[in-house]
């Protein structure tokens, strides 16, 4: 349970870290839309070529970046044997075995669907978790969601909301690891025996975090009301942010890189997703 | 001398071979004898803390050995609950670790770990609950209705009713007003002569120490710097200075006396030490 980093951000100063927090959620949309426009070939290459350049923009090492692959490894491979197999294609196919048919369609679509997730997974950890701190993006998604208001949603409370939840979990693991450590002194056994036993060892655990959260949500509220903390209402902002020119090419060349990839899917070369 | 707890070489390392890997403790060794009070002493992040965490296997040395009269406690990593039970840890603040609907059930909690049956844990609970100074009453109660200081000897209290031949506390009386502070110090006393247990306090309250303890650890940066005689440890006063620590405040006024020529004859660290040596002084049996 030691030393668990909920929350990735890695901080190396660069281009992308710097960039506008609301930009940065705008940004890793249209990389998300971009991804499902790719059809071809070329445009995919182009994809994976752009995604690979934004990687080594945050400068962040490609190991730590591989870190978050790593997680969804398994969903590739699974996705990809699907993918392989269940695609009926044209040609004769490349063998038959039982009821698995594959035809080189199957193999194109597979690659195609397992590199899309990765694009997926890549253009969210370069532009949200790598390079934005969980209070960046809690008040960006507060900045983006603003218009809501109009229609009376609670949009500041569910901001504030989201950062307590955030800034709480390491302390709550360190509570959780404490409460453990200490039952084991008493003799508790959370290892070994049924799965039941196991259940029910960790009653004392789960208790005495129960209570602790709530003493930790009792004195924060009696803290923020005794700093006159009353909603979102006339709240002003200790760093207000502001788009800059940087910003706005990001976005500029975000939706040329979308363009390009559309523009792309004409170039018929080896194969086209159908 | 019996060494009760040996450490030969112990270092620690937290998240090994991460790029967050912290040692928090090089090449430790150390004895502490059967039947005394040690202190261990030191700033916030020192180690101390980890030390008394090795002393019961909750954590397993990176290399070194920890000794338990005179055995490896690892030497059987699957038996090492049965060394918790010989060396009963009591955490920092042990009262938010209370689940139980009663406080007696809490209590009961370690020997029915143990595998002790019915009415061996009842006279346990019955025994050191009084041991500690909660009456029949409170035992009936929610842990959640007692009061802080209540709490916190409850909570000793279920260690000690594993009967642990090593009882170590982490700063026991942290956050307690004096008389709840007095009431868990003089629980630990009991406790230990009773059972005849040697007793192992973490603390940085150098009063505490200065008033409990046989003998000081003083730790820094994950090594001892410090250790022996409270009168050995706290004649050094420069070297506590220099890793963050202080002396007694009745040890400085005792220095700020000397310096003025009034000879105390010895250390003192305890205001009635300090007391009966000036009474005697004024009533012309003093030294001076």
């Amino acid at each position: 349970m030691k030393n668990i980093s909920l929350g990735q951000y890695y901080p190396t100063g660069s281009v992308i870290h710097r960039l506008d927090g609301r930009v940065k959620i705008i940004l890793a949309v249209i990389h998300i839309i971009a991804t499902f426009l790719c059809e071809s070939l070329a445009s995919f290459a182009c994809l994976f070529v752009g995604t690979l350049v934004l990687v080594l923009m945050t400068r962040i090492p490609l190991g730590v970046v591989l870190r978050s692959v790593r997680a969804i490894v398994y969903i590739l491979i699974i996705t990809f044997i699907l993918n392989a197999f269940f695609t009926v294609g044209e040609g004769e196919p490349l063998f038959s075995v039982w009821i698995f048919t594959l035809y080189i369609e199957g193999i194109w679509n597979a690659a195609f669907m397992a590199l899309r997730i990765l694009s997926l997974i890549l253009g969210t950890s370069i532009f949200i978790s790598y390079t934005t701190t969980p209070i960046q993006l809690t008040d960006s998604i507060e900045s983006l969601l603003s218009p809501l208001k109009k229609l009376k949603l609670p949009v500041h409370d569910f901001a504030m909301m989201m950062s307590i939840a955030l800034r709480f979990i390491p302390t709550i693991s360190d509570e959780t690891d404490r409460i453990m450590t200490a039952q084991k002194a008493r003799g508790a056994d959370f290892t070994t025996g049924s799965l039941i036993k196991r259940a029910k060892a960790l009653i004392p655990v789960l208790v005495p975090l129960f209570v602790s959260a709530f003493r930790r949500a009792d004195e924060l509220a009696t803290a923020m009301e005794c700093r006159c903390y009353h909603g979102g209402e006339g709240r002003t902002k200790m760093t207000v942010p502001h788009l800059c020119a940087r910003d706005i090419a990001a976005v500029g060349l975000m939706l040329a890189f979308g363009a390009a990839l559309v523009l792309l899917n004409r170039v018929d070369f080896l194969y086209k997703m159908v | 001398m019996n060494k009760k707890i040996e450490l030969i070489d112990v270092s620690y390392v937290y998240g090994e071979r991460t790029p967050f890997e912290i040692t928090a403790l090089k090449n430790v060794n150390l004895n502490i004898e059967a039947g005394s009070v040690t202190g261990i002493i030191g700033h916030t992040g020192s180690g101390k803390s980890t030390l008394v965490r090795l002393f019961n296997g909750l954590e397993r040395p990176a290399s070194g050995k920890v000794l338990l009269d005179g055995v490896d406690i690892w030497e059987k990593p699957k038996e090492i609950g049965k060394v918790r039970y010989r060396v009963g840890l009591v955490m920092q603040y042990p009262e938010y670790q209370l689940f139980e609907e009663t406080v007696a059930a809490d209590i009961a909690y370690g020997p029915k770990n143990m595998g002790l049956d019915a009415d061996a844990v009842e006279e346990r609970v019955k025994k050191y609950s009084a041991l500690v100074g909660l009456s029949e009453e409170d035992l009936q109660k929610s842990p959640f209705e007692l009061s802080g200081g209540q709490k916190r000897r409850a909570a000793i209290a279920g260690i000690m009713a594993m009967k642990p031949e090593v009882l170590v506390l982490d700063e026991p009386a942290a956050g307690l007003d004096p008389v709840g502070r007095n009431l868990i110090f003089d629980a630990i006393e009991e406790y230990r002569a009773v059972e005849g247990a040697t007793v192992i306090i973490v603390s940085h309250s150098m009063e505490d120490m200065a008033a409990r303890c046989d003998r000081v650890i003083v730790m820094s940066d994950g090594e001892v710097v410090a250790d022996g005689t409270r009168d050995e440890v706290f004649s050094c006063a420069d070297k506590l200075v220099s890793v963050g620590l202080d002396v007694p405040e009745i040890t400085k006024l005792a220095e700020l006396l000397a310096s003025r020529g009034f000879d105390f004859g010895k250390t003192v660290y305890t205001v009635s030490d300090a007391a009966d040596i000036i009474c005697r002084a004024l009533s012309g049996g003093g030294n001076e």
